[in-house]
């Protein structure tokens, strides 16, 4: 691997108040340059900060210098947002990981950017708590990820996504300045910066505090698994059971493949031999708990379901759970590649666009493993390969782009939850005008006027004229 | 395929009347007409186009005109078993809810309603259509233009055309009150719709199937009754939820609190909240950027400076 | 600069089994309290992807690979089923044979394990100068004994295997072990010398030839075909992973006979002695090398759980921090994983902590805690009633 020697004027800046958490060893500065996602890049020097005050100064000595700048979480985002391209410095906020506080009675915790999703649910439960976006990665993303990507997960189906549960974000802004975006208050004066920063993918400043909504535990959850002989089926019950007046807290399906590689890792009763699987869950209070497992069921028959699997206790649920969010992991169990989308469709379009992502997958000769929040319409077409496979990244890539045009044309969007980060940029187009696109490309200017932060994400290039560090999506950037 | 080509005909015309050059401003139902003070005189009054265009019920999902009224709407998604709780007047338009950028009063349950914007159609200061967010509903593609539509009080550009998310209408709407404590049901209930209290009675919304409403009801010493007080409108405060406890001292005037919430409406003129300079800085900018020459409901201000 | 050529014979059908989703990144120590790429298995993964591409290393990559613990904690967490441990063996194998990693005198004490008369010996010059002081407390070392009293064999039914370190300093505790043993009507035999240490240790440093020249010896201590039972977890993963590390049918039937000392009981529930009186509250540390590795932690539940109220740990049996030789070599990170460990062990009101493996239980000790291997417990109980 070659790179660039680091500006070693700005590392000595760097290491004068972080020590040895500025590095810039040859190995190291290569773990840094990947995401959860096929693409890579190459940064600069790599910045371990712990508090708000080392990250203002981080960016202050990157304007200094003249050299842009990108936080990364945990590094499970799965479109590049993390990955760093233009050579930046990567601001990796893991070591800020503290639980602040917990305001029981305003129903907020205020916590560090790398702080883990699950470990703050968990450290919430004793009180009654939880925070409801629900990642399937959501063992290891971490918070500032969260609000980065605006991350979704199976619950967001009835609960809403993290732009829903964050009531505010202290931010290192692009030019250094500190500060509070949203408050504690139900409406924060002003034009809402906090909805505006959350999703923006690092490219307005660094989210160095956030202010999450606790959500009351329900009382009453119940867990099913139910099994269809034909994918059709089980996607054309998805529908059904929105259109009963039903909103379970999840509604989640995979097909075939999935569930065979998911249960070869959890053992946890999959029916392997079915065409698709729903996993749906009901939670509140015990009657309309009870109603909805009432409603799933008649609708499920009404669809030819082969089995109504309604899990025993929380261990049975844990473990049908961890299923689900461990399958993008165990497609290495088919191939040691794979790259997925993420596009959002309606939910009458399900079958259609489902059928389409096989035959699309056919005709790339790539397997296409489906595991997806069916409930929103929320696609996650996987498309296993190995990359060692002479031409088959193109094959990947054309296949990539068939199936967001399949869903762009069934009335979809790009994206539900993964971001567009450096993968999807050059798709914006697909979904919006080139006017679109500069207003808010002028909107991002008003945050960070000289493309300091996280450059050549979300927009593709030329989207107005300041991008300051413009170039395309390198080419080698898939690996 | 051209993403501009699937813009409805009359957000095209709606462009056409907002134009590009003199002040404008939107008119809606005049419901909340005062928030943020009126527009300049000689300001020209436009129309948003009105009428629901598509409501899909297994998407859960409705795309209407920004001036179609609350009332339309409410009764359009009624026939089909759903709901945008916004809980405003029905003679107010969508548009000008949003606009405004408060929540309704069952905001408890179903969130602010900022959260129920999937996709906004504005025509902005150069009298272009500008479409911000999807029409599923779970969208991340792209910057969040919507949620900084709301709540801008037109300065932004005129809304057009609205998507939002549908709930199913709930089995059973009650209102219960009582002379009780309401932080105590605020901690006690599974998320109730509404807590309501006036510093000595309160009004609880709980919504469900019946066996959950009458078992969450039974939890307290209630009485039903049909449905929330009149609320006092002169103002709104919006203070942190747990302040709400010190509000109960304060004498001399009528208010309603949210509790859980952190709403206020009072009979007094509520003060202004300032900004932080810093945040004014950036807000300031992003006016000056999306309305460069103050065309946009001139006049009126989300910034008090 | 990558100055240091090495060739690392991991096969590429391994490397790239992990799809770098990160999954494994919490259940992870020394993520866990570094939360560095680096220090999770992740990023030793692309350490290792990076060295095999290029062809050479430097001293960042072998800090690097050197700070894991090799508890394996993230195999189980792994939806692909990477074989993270094996790749790291190999790793620190190619290092330990072609590079300066493990100086001489680290060599020479592993060596020692193996040598029981040197082991005896150097413990009771330990042992010696512990009652005179002049070993600083800070080393963690347990008191140990100066003279030990043999073990004796009760029968042919079971072997115990004795192991080096806890032969020399815990015989205590193998002699608890035979007589819960023995109260299900088994007779105890006990190896020879052949049988003087595992291997583990040996193999986990990257020391493979020693590790496999030793497993050779202390198969031919146990002939027949009864079953050897393990008291301790580590060793007890090292002598079922026989079959792989030699390759032979002989290693491979072998290690088939090998049970962890629970998992046997586990068996014979039935004949082990009625319970009585009250029931104490023990929380049970699972060791890694019995839950990730021969995956058979929940053996100790039930055996325990027939005499005492277990409590189980909600951290997904993240690794203590004690690692075998790890603690030695990397005080600092050992004590803060250790740290968290106990932090969830308080967060319980159990009275005491049972662990299943010494080195856990040494290191867990020295951190403060009461901790005793899980049959210490059972034989207390079941001889107070006789």
């Amino acid at each position: 691997m070659v790179h660039k020697s680091a500006d070693e004027k700005l590392l000595s800046d760097l290491r004068s108040f972080l020590g040895d958490r500025a590095r810039d060893g040859d190995f190291e500065l290569g773990l840094y340059s990947k995401d959860g996602s096929v693409l890579k890049g190459d940064p600069m020097i790599v910045c371990l900060p712990i508090d708000t005050e080392e990250v203002q100064q981080i960016v202050l000595a990157c304007r200094k210098h003249d050299r842009p700048f990108l936080a990364r979480g945990s590094g499970t985002g799965l479109a590049g947002g993390a990955v760093p391209v233009g050579d930046p410095v990567v601001i990796a906020t893991a070591k800020m990981n503290k639980i602040l506080d917990v305001d029981i009675d305003n129903r907020i915790a205020w916590v560090e950017p790398g702080v883990l999703n699950l470990d703050l649910s968990r450290e919430l439960s004793p009180l009654g708590f939880h925070f409801a976006p629900d990642p399937s990665s959501q063992q290891v993303c971490s918070i500032g990820g969260n609000v980065a990507n605006n991350s979704g997960g199976p619950h967001c189906l009835a609960y809403g996504v993290t732009s829903a549960h964050v009531a505010a974000v202290e931010v290192v802004l692009p030019d250094g300045r500190v500060t509070l975006l949203g408050d504690l208050t139900p409406e924060s004066p002003g034009y809402d910066l906090r909805g505006l920063f959350i999703g923006s993918e690092g490219t307005m400043g660094i989210a160095t505090k956030v202010a999450v909504r606790l959500t009351p535990n329900p009382p009453e959850v119940r867990t099913l698994l139910l099994d269809f002989a034909d994918v059709r089926d089980g996607a054309a019950a998805v529908s059904s059971i929105i259109a009963a007046g039903l909103i379970p807290a999840a509604l989640e399906m995979m097909d075939q493949r999935a569930i065979e590689i998911v249960e070869a890792f959890v053992n946890a009763g999959y029916p392997t031999e079915a065409d698709a699987v729903l996993l749906v869950e009901l939670d509140g209070l015990p009657g309309g708990v009870e109603h909805g497992v009432e409603v799933v069921r008649a609708v499920a028959e009404h669809h030819q379901v082969g089995s109504v699997r309604v899990a025993a206790d929380d261990a049975e649920r844990a473990l049908l759970w961890k299923g689900r969010k461990n399958a993008f992991g165990a497609v290495a169990r088919i191939k040691p590649d794979y790259y997925l989308h993420d596009t959002v469709v309606p939910r009458g379009k399900l079958v259609e666009v489902l059928e389409k992502v096989y035959q699309i997958a056919d005709a790339y000769d790539l397997i296409a493993v489906n595991v997806f929040h069916a409930g929103d319409g929320n696609l996650h077409p996987i498309l296993a390969y190995d990359a060692d496979e002479k031409g088959v990244l193109e094959r990947v890539q054309a296949a990539g782009r068939a199936i967001v045009t399949a869903s762009i044309e069934a009335g979809g969007v790009l994206s539900g939850e993964h971001g567009i980060g450096l993968e999807k940029r050059d798709y914006m187009g697909m979904l919006f005008s080139a006017h679109d696109m500069a207003t808010q490309d002028l909107v991002r200017e008003a945050l960070d006027p000289d493309g300091f932060a996280n450059p050549l994400k979300v927009l593709p290039s030329g989207s107005r004229c300041s991008d300051s560090f413009g170039q395309h999506v390198p080419d080698g950037a898939w690996v | 395929m051209s993403p501009v080509g699937e813009v409805d005909q009359r957000v095209l015309e709606f462009a056409n009347v907002v134009g590009a050059s003199d002040p404008v401003t939107v008119v809606g139902g005049r419901t909340q007409w005062a928030v943020g003070g009126t527009p300049e005189p000689g300001t020209r009054e436009v129309r948003a186009p009105i009428g629901i265009w598509s409501h899909e019920p297994e998407e859960m999902t409705v795309r209407c005109g920004a001036g179609t009224t609350l009332g339309e709407l409410t009764e359009q998604l009624a026939r089909h078993g759903q709901m945008v709780p916004f809980d405003m007047a029905p003679e107010a338009t969508v548009g000008g809810v949003l606009s405004v950028g408060h929540s309704g009063l069952r905001r408890l349950r179903y969130g602010h309603i900022r959260d129920l914007v999937l996709q906004i159609r504005h025509i902005d200061h150069s009298g272009q259509i500008v479409s911000s967010g999807g029409p599923t509903v779970k969208n991340v593609s792209g910057y969040d233009l919507c949620r900084l539509m709301v709540g801008s009080l037109g300065k932004f550009g005129c809304i057009a055309e609205v998507t939002l998310r549908c709930l199913p209408i709930p089995a059973v709407t009650r209102w219960f009150t009582g002379f009780l404590d309401p932080f105590e049901i605020f901690n006690q209930m599974y998320r109730p719709s509404a807590i309501l209290w006036d510093g000595n009675q309160v009004w609880v919304c709980i919504e469900g199937v019946v066996s959950d409403v009458a078992a969450q009801a039974s939890l307290f010493d209630f009485e039903e009754v049909t449905g929330p007080p009149s609320l006092p409108t002169a103002g709104r405060l919006t203070v942190e939820p747990k302040e709400l406890r010190g509000h109960a001292q304060k004498p001399g005037e009528r208010w309603i609190a949210e509790v859980g919430v952190g709403v206020i409406h009072t009979d007094c003129v509520a003060p202004h909240r300032t900004i932080s300079d810093v945040n004014l800085s950036l807000m300031k900018d992003l006016e000056d950027r999306l309305d460069p020459n103050n065309r946009l409901n001139p006049g009126r201000q989300v910034l008090v400076r | 600069m990558k100055n240091i050529p090495i060739d690392l014979p991991i096969p590429t059908e391994d490397l790239v089994s992990c799809v770098s989703c990160g999954l494994c990144l919490p259940h992870c120590p020394t993520y866990r309290v570094t939360q560095e790429e680096s220090a999770s298995p992740r990023g030793r993964i692309a350490l290792m992807k990076q060295a095999h591409h290029e062809g050479a290393i430097n001293e960042e990559f072998v800090e690097f690979i050197d700070s894991c613990i090799q508890c394996r904690g993230c195999e189980t967490a792994c939806p692909a089923g990477v074989q993270f441990g094996s790749m790291m063996e190999t790793t620190r194998e190619a290092l330990a044979t072609q590079t300066r990693y493990q100086p001489w005198w680290a060599r020479l004490g592993y060596r020692a394990l193996g040598w029981r008369k040197a082991l005896r010996v150097g413990s009771t010059v330990i042992g010696i100068m512990q009652r005179l002081r002049l070993v600083p407390r800070r080393l963690g070392l347990p008191p140990i004994p100066i003279l030990q009293r043999s073990l004796i064999p009760s029968g042919s039914d079971v072997w115990l295997f004795t192991g080096c370190i806890m032969d020399a300093w815990m015989r205590d505790t193998h002699r608890a072990v035979q007589r819960v043993l023995e109260s299900t009507g088994a007779g105890v035999a006990f190896p020879d010398k052949r049988a003087s240490c595992c291997g583990a240790l040996h193999v986990h440093a990257g020391l493979a030839p020693e590790a496999r020249r030793l497993a050779l010896r202390t198969m031919q201590a146990f002939p027949g075909t009864a079953p050897i039972l393990v008291d301790s977890a580590g060793c007890g993963a090292q002598l079922k992973d026989y079959g792989h590390l030699l390759g032979t049918d002989s290693a491979r039937l072998f290690s088939e006979r090998v049970l962890d000392v629970h998992e046997w009981l586990a068996q014979h529930l039935d004949d082990l002695p009625k319970k009585s009186g009250l029931s104490p509250r023990i929380v049970v540390q699972d060791p890694c090398h019995l839950r990730h590795v021969q995956r058979s932690h929940e053996s100790v539940y039930k055996v325990l759980g027939r005499y005492v109220e277990t409590v189980s740990l909600d951290d997904d049996g993240l690794c203590c921090g004690a690692g075998g030789a790890y603690s030695t070599f990397h005080p600092q990170i050992a004590s803060d994983v250790r740290d968290r460990k106990i932090q969830a062990i308080e967060e319980t009101d159990a009275q005491e902590v049972a662990s299943a493996n010494p080195g856990c239980l040494l290191h867990l000790r020295s951190g403060g805690l009461e901790v005793r291997h899980p049959l210490e417990i059972v034989d207390a109980l079941i001889t107070k009633d006789e």
